[in-house]
């Protein structure tokens, strides 16, 4: 038995936040079935479908639809139409949660809002997650994680004086609301199992952005001024920067912290190192002092150098490309990609929860579904619907298992 | 508060780092009793900048509002054992020996854990660096820009705490039973960010390469740009948006070129549409643009700097911002970024002077 067996969450949600937030429960066992249509899919299978892309099964072929949602059910319900909204409100009658990312106000003018979902199920958690939140001004605003990610003030933090404020990532906020949303849900289903209570649960991704900048947040509530950015410098730790090693484009980050890391560096390196002196003086002549070790890593491959200064207790780590993720002997070595069979893309490998239970990986048992996989084994067996019920629907458009134009995303 | 999400809970934090600090930091804030265990001289937490003249560590403060603090040294073997045997949940770094009086949930936080790397010093940057992450930021020609701060201990302390909670949890709904060993891996935890690029980079035998600051593939526009008068964050994704974005910079001739209907396009010919686009943002400003491409239903961002941070209307309305009492000095921090309507979180609180609550644990 998983962690989380006996739990149902319906999954409403779309693109990277949301489907990470509820991928935690699918992996520890609870029942998530997410709810998608055949015209208003889940925006991850594709933000810019064409006719020939249906035909090609694109639907089915995302990476990032695939790695996201495993371990969960999925159905298509068509919630413009009253025979879909109905059914989504019986599925919601037997879960504990449901868990949204429109945007502001789009359940609601489907009627589903929160207190129409109370009346079919007293108990029930709505956990929402917009990208500023569910009140304020900005309430209906719109976003992707790299709005989040923007407006959160991060990118003054990185880079220097020189540069615009330097983003991190094509999506950075998506994944931080993601985990958050999975925090918050979590949060909200121990107090409904201790009370019999559920509740509304907000969560501003912008503000779970914060934490992640919380040095600089300090700095300027401490000193009223605003940090300056100091590139690739650290204020206690020289010598602190990434330099090139052999081949094209392949980089070591280097971080000497403390001195017996940089007596150790000096012993590694060469003897001309120990002339730049301590701390003080290092950071005075750093330009010079990272020429010196740049000369020394040009000509070495950065992961033998890696383990090679790892092993002598300096902190260092080659700058590794996306592609090489998957082939990483550490994550291998753990098992951390777990490779599972999937319609439409075969044998792919599945990125772990990032921790150990009683020192074993948490089992990913089902790949991702197709569009509409279970809408006959959870029509029927879970509400009770007959085939002839299921035809009609099917008739109607309600259900189906192949995408329609148009069905390009929304934001959140 | 009578009855908040997490009452009821126990968590012993013998670590004190940075990531079991926010692990527990949420615990607290909903509720739980979470009680720092601290050696004489106290976490190591309480030395990180910055500092508060003569109110110690800010980051400290952040990490421990609503929790206890109690001093190792004032208690004996057997109330150690007993107050750590009590806990629903005991927080360590994977490598102390106290541990082994927990009886329920006992979460490690590591920063890589068993494996070629295990016995790797370990550092936030280092994570951006083998996640994959690292290489992406910074100009063409490099070097890569290294991220600040404490991220991925931030990430770690994030996991722990959903890992944590899930298992409490399990035993509470008799899911599971007696003592569960919950490792959390720091390393691991940031591949949140990157394990979709890697299973593409995997199946489509992609190698990538560093495309400037604030342009990442597939898409374009997507960045910070300025403005006549601060930054505008930008993603025009969709073929609406794009549109809309053209019609707002007064640039439709760009919004109906077949070329930059899809992001792959627009990226492609980014040479041609940047100074363009570059040069219609700096007639505006970055305020006038946020609103006008909102109300168009485009996801614009102001960027504020952490000054502004503080000023913004929208964060202000949802009290984001609250303060962390250390003393007698109010510290400004952010609130808990998850609300629970009906059980909501503590906004701030107190932090504990050092040994504060030892007295509660001396039988």
């Amino acid at each position: 038995m998983k962690a989380l067996s006996g739990i149902r969450i319906i999954d409403l949600t779309m693109g990277w936040a949301g489907p990470l937030a509820c991928r935690h429960f699918a992996d520890m066992g609870a029942d998530v079935i997410k709810v998608e249509s055949c015209e208003r899919f889940d925006w991850w299978r594709s933000w810019e479908a064409t006719p020939e892309w249906i035909r090609d099964d694109g639907a089915e072929k995302s990476n990032a639809f695939n790695t996201m949602n495993r371990n969960k059910r999925d159905v298509t319900l068509d919630l413009e139409h009253p025979d879909g909204r109905e059914l989504l409100l019986q599925l919601i009658e037997s879960a504990n949660a449901v868990v949204e990312n429109y945007s502001g106000g789009v359940l609601p003018k489907l009627g589903l809002g929160y207190e129409v979902l109370r009346e079919v199920k007293p108990d029930i958690i709505l956990l929402s997650m917009p990208a500023f939140g569910s009140t304020g001004p900005w309430a209906g605003f719109r976003a992707y994680g790299s709005t989040v990610e923007q407006s959160s003030g991060l990118p003054h933090l990185q880079g220097d004086q020189t540069m615009p404020p330097v983003m991190q990532q094509v999506a950075y906020g998506d994944a931080i609301g993601g985990l958050n949303g999975s925090a918050a849900l979590l949060t909200a289903l121990r107090h409904q199992s201790k009370t019999g209570e559920g509740q509304f649960v907000d969560l501003s991704q912008a503000e779970a952005m914060f934490p992640l900048g919380i040095q600089g947040i300090l700095h300027t509530s401490v000193t009223g001024n605003n940090p300056e950015r100091q590139g690739n410098l650290h204020p206690n730790a020289v010598p602190h920067n990434v330099y090139p090693c052999l081949g094209d484009d392949q980089w070591l980050l280097i971080q000497i912290f403390e001195e017996s890391q940089w007596v150790s560096l000096c012993h590694i390196v060469s003897d001309e190192l120990a002339g730049f002196g301590g701390k003080a003086e290092r950071l005075d002549q750093v330009a010079a002092l990272d020429a010196v070790i740049a000369n020394w890593t040009r000509g070495q491959e950065a992961e033998a150098l890696m383990l090679k200064l790892q092993q002598a207790g300096i902190p260092a780590a080659m700058c590794l490309s996306s592609k090489r993720l998957v082939e990483n002997p550490h994550l291998n070595e753990r098992g951390f990609w777990q490779w599972l069979d999937r319609a439409a893309v075969g044998h792919q490998p599945n990125p772990s929860a990032p921790y150990l239970v009683d020192g074993e990986r948490v089992s990913i048992d089902a790949p991702a579904p197709t569009l509409g996989q279970h809408n006959s084994e959870v029509l029927k067996d879970l509400l009770g619907l007959d085939d002839d019920r299921l035809a009609y629907l099917a008739s109607e458009g309600v259900i189906g298992d192949k995408p329609r134009m148009p069905g390009i995303g929304s934001v959140k | 508060m009578d009855q908040m999400a997490l009452t009821g809970i126990r968590v012993v934090d013998l670590c004190g780092s940075i990531a079991t600090g926010y692990c527990g930091k949420l615990f607290a804030d909903y509720g739980a009793e979470v009680i720092n265990l601290e050696p004489e001289a106290g976490f190591s937490t309480r030395l990180l900048a910055p500092q508060i003249p003569d109110h110690g560590s800010a980051m400290h403060a952040y990490l421990n509002t609503n929790k206890k603090s109690v001093l190792m040294a004032e208690l004996d073997k057997v109330e150690i054992a007993a107050l750590i045997g009590s806990a629903q949940l005991v927080l360590d770094s994977g490598d102390t020996v106290l541990s082994r009086h927990c009886t329920a949930v006992r979460t490690s936080v590591v920063w890589y854990g068993e494996g070629p790397y295990q016995d790797f010093t370990g550092t936030d940057s280092q994570c951006f660096a083998l996640n994959g992450m690292l290489k992406n930021i910074g100009t063409v020609d490099g070097p890569p820009i290294i991220p600040t701060g404490y991220q991925a201990q931030i990430m770690g302390g994030l996991t722990a705490y959903i890992a944590s909670l899930t298992q409490v949890m399990a035993q509470e709904l008799n899911n599971s039973q007696g003592l569960t060993h919950v490792e959390t891996s720091i390393f691991e935890a940031m591949m949140c960010f990157t394990e979709v690029g890697g299973v593409a980079a995997y199946n489509f035998n992609i190698e990538g390469s560093r495309m400037g600051i604030n342009r990442f593939p597939p898409t374009y526009p997507l960045g910070v740009f300025p403005c006549k008068d601060g930054w505008l964050g930008v993603t025009a994704l969709t073929p609406s948006q794009w549109r809309a974005f053209c019609t707002l910079l007064d640039l439709e001739e760009l919004a109906d070129v077949e070329l930059f209907q899809t992001t792959v396009g627009r990226l492609e010919a980014v040479d041609i549409i940047e100074p363009m686009i570059k040069e219609k943002l700096l007639l505006h400003s970055a305020e006038d643009l946020f609103y006008r491409g909102q109300h168009a239903r485009i996801p614009l961002a102001r960027v504020p700097t952490m000054e502004a941070l503080f000023h913004v209307d929208q964060f202000n309305a949802r009290q984001a911002f609250t303060t962390a009492e250390t003393g007698d000095y109010s510290l400004t921090v952010p609130s808990v970024p998850f609300r629970l309507f009906t059980t909501p979180p503590y906004f701030g609180g107190r932090v504990a002077t050092l040994g504060e609550n030892t007295g509660e644990y001396v039988t």
